[in-house]
């Protein structure tokens, strides 16, 4: 325990080092008041969230997808004709297809907002009396998105990133 | 009766034999305190651009398109279709006011309309946000109820209008917080006994917690005027519409019955005599005040409200206050005087048809 070099009253709760030219040439214990006037911001704990989370999962997807491939560039929608700068801007979609053309962006806006990145409802494929509007059928990938989401929660990033490489091969219907 | 553009024939009513609509009818289970369920879904068309991106021509493209397709038979809901392009700022404030168009779809200046059923139980807006926003109302909480007849607007809808969705995302909106189900399901609360017992932010902070919009339902901001609010979910993704469904009930559930435990405890011993004091305060204000603000009159039908539920005044219909409320904002007012009123016009004209609805002496 040591007291403040600055007040002289208080408990030192901060060192601050003094570095030349990498070592260090000197240092002074102060309390966090002291440091506060001092211009010293005191290391804060960060505080565990869901965005960090997030982050740190987009930061794997983001290495595993640079080691494997570059990230897509993103262009305008081919449909609105809606330029990436607008998107982010505004936060708005120009039209169904900007979904596909920006969704390496949409995804974490998405994850940000609902907390899950895929649909779980009513669709008009589901709907006996509807023809569904999708050319091709898709193999049932809920099961796949939900354990995605599960070891996002779990904080079980290698194996999240290993489901989301197979939910992307199973979306473009490649076997895993 | 409807005129020639779809809108209703309000000549020959006045505010005694004003009829408010399905949500203000004051029926339903826990109408004490639920006022009405909505339930609402963002859809839009394949090929078309969302409204707030669509060129002009395509805009009118895709106005008649939804407007003629609306008025094929066949559909589950008898529906008017109002052009709202001839329909004038008042009236369109009435319908605001009536929570049957929103207040963008209302200052909009695409070209946009609204169906409507004859009790507006039902509003289809056009070319809002989405090109259709389906609301469905029902007085007090029923859900169920609620749900079951969206659902079934809905398919006959998509039948009909090809919609834009994908396997992955669902729905797709113009604005990705309403991306996959496109649902908001929202329930009106009439909450005085939170308000004066200073539980409501705790109850509103539990709310949003659990991802749950929580807002007045008149006034600007987090002012919630005459302790009316409005919880909805925020989260349209990765839940399927039951979920939804559950998620808001079950929060609404504990709030209402929160509401009715502060309720009684408000007419118990020493509080029960303020409790008295202001509710006949505010029935002794709407009795003989000669000006009231808008504020000042959805505080004092608040308190009025309560004391007619609670059975501390009687003599007061509950459908008259839940009339007099919807009468006393600035729209209806102006209607049903038949004349542009300044503000304060206003205030003197809504003291008068207060004590006038209510039967008090002038």
């Amino acid at each position: 325990m040591q007291y403040c070099t600055a007040c002289q009253k208080a408990i030192a709760t901060i060192v601050v080092m003094d570095l030349d030219e990498g070592s260090v040439s000197g240092s002074q214990h102060i309390c966090t008041a002291c440091a506060e006037q001092l211009g010293v911001t005191p290391p804060q704990q960060p505080k565990f969230s869901g965005e960090m989370l997030e982050d740190l999962l987009g930061g794997l997807k983001e290495t595993q997808e640079a080691e494997a491939a570059p990230p897509p560039r993103l262009e305008c929608c081919p449909g609105c004709g809606m330029a990436p700068g607008d998107f982010r801007q505004k936060g708005r979609l120009g039209c169904p297809r900007c979904y596909e053309a920006f969704r390496h962006e949409l995804i974490p806006l998405l994850m940000r907002i609902h907390e899950a990145q895929a649909h779980a409802g009513r669709l008009p494929s589901t709907m006996p009396v509807i023809e569904a509007h999708t050319a091709e059928e898709r193999p049932d990938l809920s099961d796949l998105r939900q354990k995605l989401e599960d070891a996002v929660r779990g904080e079980q990033y290698e194996e999240a990133a290993q489901l989301r490489d197979e939910l992307r091969r199973a979306e473009r219907g490649e076997k895993s | 009766m409807t005129d020639e553009r779809g809108m209703r024939d309000r000549s020959e009513e006045g505010p005694s034999n004003f009829r408010p609509g399905a949500w203000l009818e004051g029926t339903g289970p826990h109408n004490d305190i639920a006022i009405c369920t909505r339930a609402r879904l963002a859809r839009n068309l394949q090929g078309f651009a969302f409204a707030p991106s669509l060129e002009h021509e395509e805009s009118e493209r895709l106005f008649s398109y939804v407007i003629q397709q609306l008025g094929q038979p066949g559909l589950p809901e008898q529906l008017n279709v109002v052009d709202l392009d001839p329909v004038d700022d008042l009236e369109r404030s009435m319908l605001v006011e009536r929570h049957l168009i929103s207040r963008e779809l209302a200052s909009s200046e695409r070209h946009t309309g609204v169906a409507i059923d004859e009790d507006e139980s039902v509003a289809i807006m056009i070319n809002e946000e989405d090109h259709l926003r389906t609301q469905v109302f029902g007085s007090g909480l029923q859900p169920d109820d609620v749900w079951r007849r969206m659902e079934q607007l809905d398919n006959a809808l998509m039948q009909r209008l090809p919609m834009a969705w994908s396997e992955e995302f669902g729905f797709l909106t113009s604005c990705p917080t309403n991306t996959g189900t496109g649902l908001r399901l929202s329930v009106m609360l009439h909450l005085p006994g939170l308000v004066w017992s200073e539980d409501i932010d705790r109850a509103t902070n539990a709310a949003q917690k659990v991802h749950l919009a929580v807002r007045g339902l008149y006034g600007e901001g987090s002012r919630a005027l005459g302790d009316f609010y409005q919880v909805s979910n925020q989260i349209t993704l990765g839940r399927d519409e039951t979920k939804i469904r559950d998620d808001v009930m079950l929060a609404v559930g504990r709030i209402v019955q929160w509401e009715q435990e502060v309720r009684e405890a408000l007419q118990r011993g020493a509080a029960r005599v303020k409790t008295l004091d202001r509710v006949h305060r505010a029935l002794g204000t709407l009795e003989r005040a000669q000006i009231l603000t808008s504020e000042e009159a959805l505080g004092c039908l608040s308190a009025l409200r309560f004391g007619v539920h609670t059975g501390l005044v009687d003599g007061f219909e509950p459908q008259n206050v839940n009339r007099a409320l919807l009468l006393s904002q600035p729209a209806h007012l102006q209607c049903y005087t038949r004349e542009t009123l300044s503000a304060e016009e206003r205030d003197q004209r809504r003291a008068q048809l207060l004590r006038e609805l209510l039967g008090c002496t002038p």
